[in-house]
């Protein structure tokens, strides 16, 4: 049994979304740094899935979800979940506060969070240091800011969901318009907004997961 | 890239001392002398990092073992790699089936290419297969292992020296440091 199994996911507050193992063409990263490390997992054959998992961290008296976190991977022969940020402190500090939370509603999950500079160290031991100022922040950054509010209704807002286009609730957005995989933003947007479906009807069932 | 012709002056901090190196490697040779005894043990080296510890620790090995050298191509390592695989640029020049293997790193930090190499050499039904690291970086940790035998716990910064390079060069220093940020950033 794995621990996806163990914490009974997709039964109480947690979500599957048929990702499948690891093809990074096929995937509409939000960040260029996100498609640097699926090349690398690629690279060393580790399987890995994207956003796989939404967890509802935040719950109101009704039972609603009021904040979820989706962590950028899955590799799921090493059962562990990975979030990768390259942004600002004042970011990092909320992701450092998402993390806390999903461990202490989900203690048998194992998540790492891979900082700026971690990802700058791993860049530096492949010889790529020179990428890490593309490859990080906001220059990395897949949408602007004005695109991705402007794409979210304000029902996500309340709930917290999916505020950059398709990541769930992190809220890493930024100024450029650059896109990681070199595709159009609008067909990043289309994806996104898939995503965004999949995932609010997904936030309206979630739960506080089982004691 | 830009480096000083002593190697020296780009080090900015000595984290492990000729001295220190040499009584680990000695005391990690008493203890795999000891383990293994009566066990026909093959010594495994990843190139090219662990050379220089591989030959310090097969000297300090008081049993009969045989060597024998991998390498593997790295990430980022080979501007014309098409497959976009990690792949053996070396393979064992013998067999191991049904041997005890001790794989030799220099230092493990995610440990994505040493659970690539696991996987390969478990699949060449070694009797055993366990890891020898000078260096551990746990902080870097994405894959984790059992490391039967670990030298040092460093901590979380860019090192060089004893094997360990950055860009090809200072492998040649005789102990492991801290590499300044102006040598890896110019």
């Amino acid at each position: 049994m794995d621990s996806r199994e163990q914490l009974g996911m997709g039964q109480s507050g947690m979500t599957d979304e048929a990702a499948t193992p690891g093809q990074r063409s096929d995937y509409g990263f939000a960040h260029a740094s996100e498609a640097e490390f699926a090349r690398i997992l690629d690279f060393y054959q580790v399987a890995w899935e994207y956003e796989p998992t939404v967890f509802a961290i935040l719950w109101d008296l009704d039972g609603n979800v009021l904040e979820s976190f989706a962590p950028d991977f899955y590799l799921p022969d090493l059962e562990l979940f990975i979030e990768l940020t390259t942004l600002q402190q004042r970011l990092v500090r909320k992701k450092n506060r998402k993390v806390r939370r999903l461990r202490e509603l989900y203690p048998g999950l194992r998540i790492k969070l891979f900082y700026a500079r971690d990802f700058r160290a791993l860049m530096l031991k492949y010889g790529r240091a020179a990428l890490v100022s593309e490859l990080s922040g906001t220059l990395g950054q897949v949408t602007s800011r004005q695109e991705a509010e402007a794409s979210v209704a304000p029902g996500d807002r309340l709930v917290g969901l999916d505020r950059s286009s398709n990541r769930s609730g992190d809220g890493d957005l930024g100024p450029s318009g650059s896109n990681a995989e070199g595709r159009p933003n609008h067909e990043r947007r289309s994806r996104a907004s898939r995503r965004r479906a999949v995932r609010k009807a997904a936030a309206s069932t979630l739960r506080a997961p089982a004691t | 890239m830009k480096v000083s012709q002593d190697l020296v002056s780009d080090v900015a901090e000595v984290l492990l001392t000729e001295e220190q190196i040499a009584a680990k490697v000695a005391e990690l040779g008493q203890r795999i002398t000891a383990d293994y005894a009566g066990h026909e043990l093959t010594l495994v080296s990843v190139l090219k990092g662990s050379l220089p510890f591989m030959a310090d620790l097969m000297r300090r090995i008081s049993l009969p073992v045989r060597i024998d050298l991998m390498e593997v191509s790295s990430y980022g390592g080979n501007a014309t790699e098409s497959s976009g695989l990690v792949r053996i640029l070396k393979d064992l020049s013998a067999p191991i089936e049904g041997r005890d293997v001790l794989l030799v790193e220099d230092i493990i930090d995610t440990g994505l290419t040493l659970n690539y190499l696991l996987r390969y050499l478990k699949g060449k039904n070694p009797r055993s297969i366990k890891v020898c690291s000078l260096l551990d970086k746990p902080a870097r940790r994405l894959v984790e292992f059992p490391l039967d035998y670990v030298g040092f716990e460093i901590p979380d910064a860019f090192v060089v020296g004893y094997g360990l390079d950055f860009g090809e060069v200072y492998r040649n220093l005789r102990f492991v440091g801290v590499l300044r940020p102006e040598a890896y950033e110019s």
